[in-house]
C-alpha cells in the first residue's frame, strides 16, 4: 500500500513538475522500476523471511521513489529528494553483490558498500551545504534548505568528484563480480546468472547514458527508457531465481515418487542428483563398524577436505550419521532444499546405508580371507625353510658322519668314537628344532588337554611373568581354542619383544556363550593392528570365527588386547 | 632287570628294546597301546614300565592315564614316561600320584644309552627322575614381583636344579666335584631360604622342590 501511495505521489510530482532538466515524460516507466523493486522484494521477503534480499529490494524501491521528491515544489521535500537521490544505487549494488544469500562475502564487499553509503550520504549532504540549487542543479527548482553558504565552484567540484568516485566504485563492483564468476562452480554460475546479467546490463546502460550525457545527448530519451527497463528487470531476475528454487523444491515430490517405485538398480545417487540439480553429486554411506564412509559398493571413501570446490553435508538420524552428500558449494546456499531432499530420502538413505554396510563387510571379508590364505601360504613357506635349513641339514651331516664311521670301523674303530659323539649332538639339535617347529604348527597341549592347560603352559614358558586367570568350563570348539591360543601366544611374544613389558596378565572366561579373553601388559604401548603385523593376522583369525578383536595401546600406557568369540 | 616298553611307533619301540637289551635289561614284553601295556604289566610285573605319553586311540595323553592306573594297581612297578615335549605340568601330575619310582624324560634322551640306563635303574630303585630341560624351565621361568630364587648363589641354584632332577646328595656331589657334606650344607641353606621343610627321602624332596618351583 505504502509503495502504491509512494508511486502515486511520485507520479503526481512528476506530472506537476515545471522545471528543467529532470524526469519528464518518462515517469510511467520510472514508476515501473520502483514498483518492480518493491513488489519483487515483498514476494521474496514472504518466500524467504530470513533472506535479506527481500527487504533490500523493498528498500531500493522506496529509495528510488525518493528520487522523485526532486520534482517537488516544496523546499524541504525537494531538498530531501536531492539528498537521497543516489541511495537506491547502494541498494542495487548490495542486491547484486549479496545475491543469492543476502549476505555480503568478504571484506572487499563490505568496504565497497560502506564507501558507497558514505558517498551518497555524508558527501552528498556536505555538498548540499555549499550548493545553490538553482545555480548548480536546475533552473527554476526550489531552494536548498541545507544551504549555508554559496560556493558554486566547490559544489560543482564535489558533484564531479562524487560522480567519478561513483563510477570507480561501480567498476570495482564489476571487478568483484567478474572475479566471483570465474571462481564459481557451474551450478553456482547457473543460479546467479539471471541476476548477474540483469545487473551487468544495468551497469552497461548506465555507462552508456553517462557517455550520452557527456556527448550532448545524441541518443535522446531512448537510452533512458532502455535504462529503466533494464533496471526494472533486476528485481524480476532476483525473484525468478528465488522462485526457481521454490520450483526445485517441487522436485522433492518427484523424488518421493521416484524413490517409491524404485526397483533396485535405479540409483539413489542419480535421483538425488536430479532433485538437487547437481549432476556431480556424490553419496557416501556411514560404515559404523569401521568408523568411516564407504560407497554404495562398500569400497572406502575419503570425504573431500572442504576447499570451496566440493562441500560435504552429513545426513544424520537419531544423532548417528547415515550418509554424507558431497555436493556443489552452490547447494550450501540453499540448505533448505538439501534438508528437504534428505528428509524425503531419509528412509531410502538408511536402507542404502545398510546395503552399503553389508557390501563393505563383504569387501572386508574378502580381504581378510585373502589375508588368511596368504598367511597360511607364508606359514608353509616358513616351515619349509625351517625344515630345510635346520633339521634336514643336520640329518644330512649325521648321515655323512655315519658313512665315515662305517668306513673307519674295520680298520680304526677307536677313531670313530668322536665322530659318533658329534653325530649324536647334531641329532639332539635336530630333535630340539623339530620339537619347536611342531609346537609352532599346532600346540599339542591344546589337543591333549584343552585351552586352559595350554594357556597355563604358555604362561609358564613366556619370556615375562604372566598372571593367568582362566575360568573355562571344559573344552571349547577346537577352532576357538586354537585362535585363543595363538592370540595369547602372539600377544605375550609382542609384550616381551616389542613392548618391553615386565609384566602381563591374561584373563579368559566364557560368559553367556561367548568366549572372552583379555591380555594386558605394562609395556610402552603404541602397538597397531596394521597390515603385515602379526596382530592383523590374529584379528582375521578371530573375526573369521565371527568374533571381535580390539587393540588398545596408547603410547606409554601398555597394551590391552581383547578378543571375543561366540562359542555356544 | 625286567622292563616293558609301550610305544605305538614300531621303530621306536623296537629300537628302544634293542638299546635296553644292549644295556643289560631283560625285555619282558612290548606294547603298542595303553590297553596292551596294562595287560602286559599285569602278566609280567616288570621292575619298570617305559611308556610313551602319546598313544592310540586319541594320541593325546593315554600314556599318562595308563601310568596312573599302573601306579594305583601295582605300586611296586616303576614308571618312566617318555614325552615329545617339555611339559612341567605333566611331570608334576605324575609325581603328585606318588613320587617314588617315577620318571619323566624327553624322548630324545634315548640317544644317550648310559643316561637312559641310569635313569631306568634309578626309577627301579624307587627314585624320581625329572628331565633337566623340564627343571630348567621351572627354575628359569620369570616370576612376579619378588623372586626368592635371587637369594640363592649360582652354586645353590645348580644344587636346586639337580635336586629337582631327582638326584641324591651323593650323585650331586659327584656331579659338582664336591663332598657330600658340602652338598648337604647347600641343601639346608636352600630349604631355609625358600622356607621349605626338609624331607627325609630324595623322591619326596623332588616333589617338594618341583611343587615349590611350579607354584611360584
Amino acid at each position: 500500500m505504502a509503495a502504491l501511495a509512494a508511486g502515486v505521489g511520485a507520479a503526481w510530482l512528476a506530472v506537476r513538475r515545471d522545471f528543467e532538466p529532470y524526469q519528464t515524460a518518462d515517469w510511467p516507466l520510472a514508476l515501473l522500476v520502483g514498483w518492480s523493486f518493491v513488489g519483487s522484494g515483498l514476494v521474496a521477503w514472504r518466500q524467504q523471511p530470513r533472506n535479506r534480499l527481500g527487504p533490500a529490494m523493498v528498500f531500493t524501491g522506496f529509495a528510488w521513489f525518493a528520487t522523485f521528491l526532486t520534482d517537488a515544489h516544496v523546499r524541504w521535500l525537494f531538498t530531501v529528494g536531492t539528498a537521497l537521490e543516489s541511495v537506491y544505487l547502494v541498494g542495487f549494488v548490495f542486491i547484486v553483490l549479496s545475491f543469492p544469500t543476502g549476505r555480503l562475502r568478504g571484506r572487499l564487499d563490505r568496504a565497497l558498500i560502506w564507501a558507497a553509503i558514505g558517498l551518497v550520504s555524508v558527501v552528498e549532504i556536505v555538498s548540499l551545504v555549499f550548493t545553490d540549487s538553482r545555480a548548480v542543479l536546475c533552473s527554476g527548482c526550489p531552494s536548498n534548505v541545507f544551504q549555508v553558504s554559496r560556493n558554486d565552484g566547490l559544489a560543482n567540484g564535489i558533484l564531479e568528484g562524487q560522480r567519478v568516485t561513483g563510477a570507480l566504485l561501480a567498476l570495482f563492483a564489476v571487478g568483484l563480480l567478474v572475479r566471483r564468476w570465474r571462481a564459481a562452480s557451474e551450478l553456482q554460475r547457473r543460479s546467479v546468472a539471471p541476476v548477474l546479467w540483469a545487473g551487468s546490463a544495468t551497469i552497461a546502460v548506465l555507462a552508456v547514458s553517462i557517455a550520452n550525457d557527456a556527448a550532448g545527448d545524441p541518443l535522446g530519451q531512448g537510452a533512458k527508457w532502455v535504462g529503466y527497463c533494464v533496471f526494472a528487470s533486476v528485481p524480476i531476475a532476483v525473484l525468478v531465481v528465488l522462485l526457481q528454487r521454490r520450483l526445485a523444491r517441487g522436485a522433492i515430490a518427484g523424488l518421493v515418487v521416484e524413490l517409491g517405485d524404485r526397483s533396485r538398480g535405479s540409483d539413489l545417487r542419480d535421483a538425488l542428483a536430479r532433485a538437487l540439480g547437481d549432476p556431480a553429486l556424490d553419496l557416501a554411506y556411514w560404515f559404523a563398524a569401521a568408523d568411516r564412509y564407504v560407497d554404495a559398493d562398500g569400497g572406502p571413501v575419503e570425504l573431500p577436505v572442504p576447499d570451496g570446490t566440493r562441500v560435504v553435508t552429513v545426513v544424520e538420524r537419531d544423532g548417528q550419521p547415515v550418509a554424507a552428500l558431497i555436493h556443489d558449494p552452490a547447494l550450501a546456499e540453499n540448505l533448505e532444499l538439501v534438508e528437504s531432499v534428505c528428509a524425503a530420502a531419509a528412509l531410502t538413505l538408511e536402507n542404502e546405508r545398510l546395503q552399503a554396510e553389508l557390501r563393505a563387510r563383504l569387501v572386508e571379508l574378502r580381504a581378510s580371507r585373502a589375508r588368511l590364505v596368504e598367511a597360511g601360504a607364508t606359514e608353509r613357506r616358513r616351515i619349509e625353510r625351517d625344515l630345510h635349513d635346520g633339521a634336514q641339514q643336520r640329518l644330512i651331516s649325521i648321515a655323512m658322519s655315519l658313512g665315515l664311521v662305517e668306513a673307519r670301523l674295520p680298520e680304526d674303530p677307536l677313531s670313530a668314537a668322536p665322530i659318533v659323539r658329534e653325530a649324536r649332538e647334531a641329532l639332539g639339535l635336530a630333535l630340539a628344532e623339530l620339537r619347536e617347529l611342531s609346537q609352532g604348527i599346532y600346540p599339542s597341549m591344546l589337543s591333549e588337554r584343552g585351552l586352559a592347560a595350554a594357556l597355563d603352559e604358555l604362561a609358564r614358558s613366556a619370556a615375562l611373568p604372566v598372571a593367568l586367570d582362566a575360568r573355562l568350563p571344559g573344552r571349547l570348539p577346537p577352532p576357538v581354542e586354537a585362535a585363543a591360543y595363538f592370540v595369547v601366544s602372539e600377544a605375550l611374544a609382542n609384550a616381551a619383544k616389542h613392548s618391553h613389558a615386565t609384566d602381563a596378565r591374561v584373563t579368559a572366561a566364557v560368559v553367556d556363550g561367548v568366549f572372552a579373553m583379555e591380555i594386558t601388559d605394562d609395556g610402552i604401548g603404541g602397538a597397531g593392528g596394521g597390515a603385515g603385523t602379526g596382530l592383523r593376522g590374529l584379528a582375521d583369525r578371530v573375526e573369521a570365527l565371527g568374533g571381535r578383536f580390539t587393540i588398545t595401546s596408547p603410547p606409554g600406557r601398555g597394551t590391552t588386547i581383547r578378543a571375543e568369540i561366540p562359542c555356544a | 632287570m625286567r622292563v616293558v616298553v609301550a610305544d605305538d611307533a614300531v621303530l621306536l619301540r623296537e629300537g628302544l628294546a634293542r638299546l635296553l637289551a644292549e644295556a643289560g635289561f631283560e625285555i619282558a614284553g612290548l606294547a603298542s597301546d595303553a590297553d596292551e601295556l596294562l595287560v602286559l604289566v599285569e602278566q609280567t610285573r616288570p621292575a619298570v614300565a617305559i611308556v610313551d605319553i602319546r598313544m592310540p586311540p586319541t594320541h593325546t595323553d593315554e600314556g599318562l592315564q595308563a601310568a596312573r592306573v599302573i601306579r594305583a594297581r601295582w605300586p611296586e612297578v616303576g614308571i618312566l614316561v617318555l614325552s615329545q615335549h617339555v611339559r612341567a605340568s605333566y611331570a608334576l601330575e605324575l609325581l603328585a600320584g606318588g613320587s617314588a619310582g617315577i620318571g619323566y624324560l624327553l624322548k630324545e634322551r634315548v640317544s644317550d644309552l648310559r643316561e637312559l640306563a641310569a635313569s631306568v635303574e634309578r626309577v627301579a630303585q624307587g627314585d624320581s627322575v625329572l628331565d633337566p630341560l623340564v627343571v630348567e624351565q621351572l627354575v628359569g621361568r620369570p616370576r612376579h614381583g619378588h623372586d626368592p630364587l635371587e637369594h640363592l648363589t649360582d652354586r645353590e641354584r645348580e644344587v636346586l636344579a639337580l635336586m629337582a632332577e631327582g638326584r641324591s646328595n651323593r650323585a650331586i656331589a659327584e656331579r659338582l666335584f664336591v663332598t657330600e657334606h658340602t652338598v648337604e650344607k647347600h641343601v639346608k641353606h636352600i630349604f631355609a631360604t625358600l622356607r621349605l621343610p626338609l624331607s627325609p627321602d630324595d623322591h619326596r624332596r623332588v616333589l617338594a622342590v618341583v611343587s615349590y618351583l611350579n607354584a611360584q
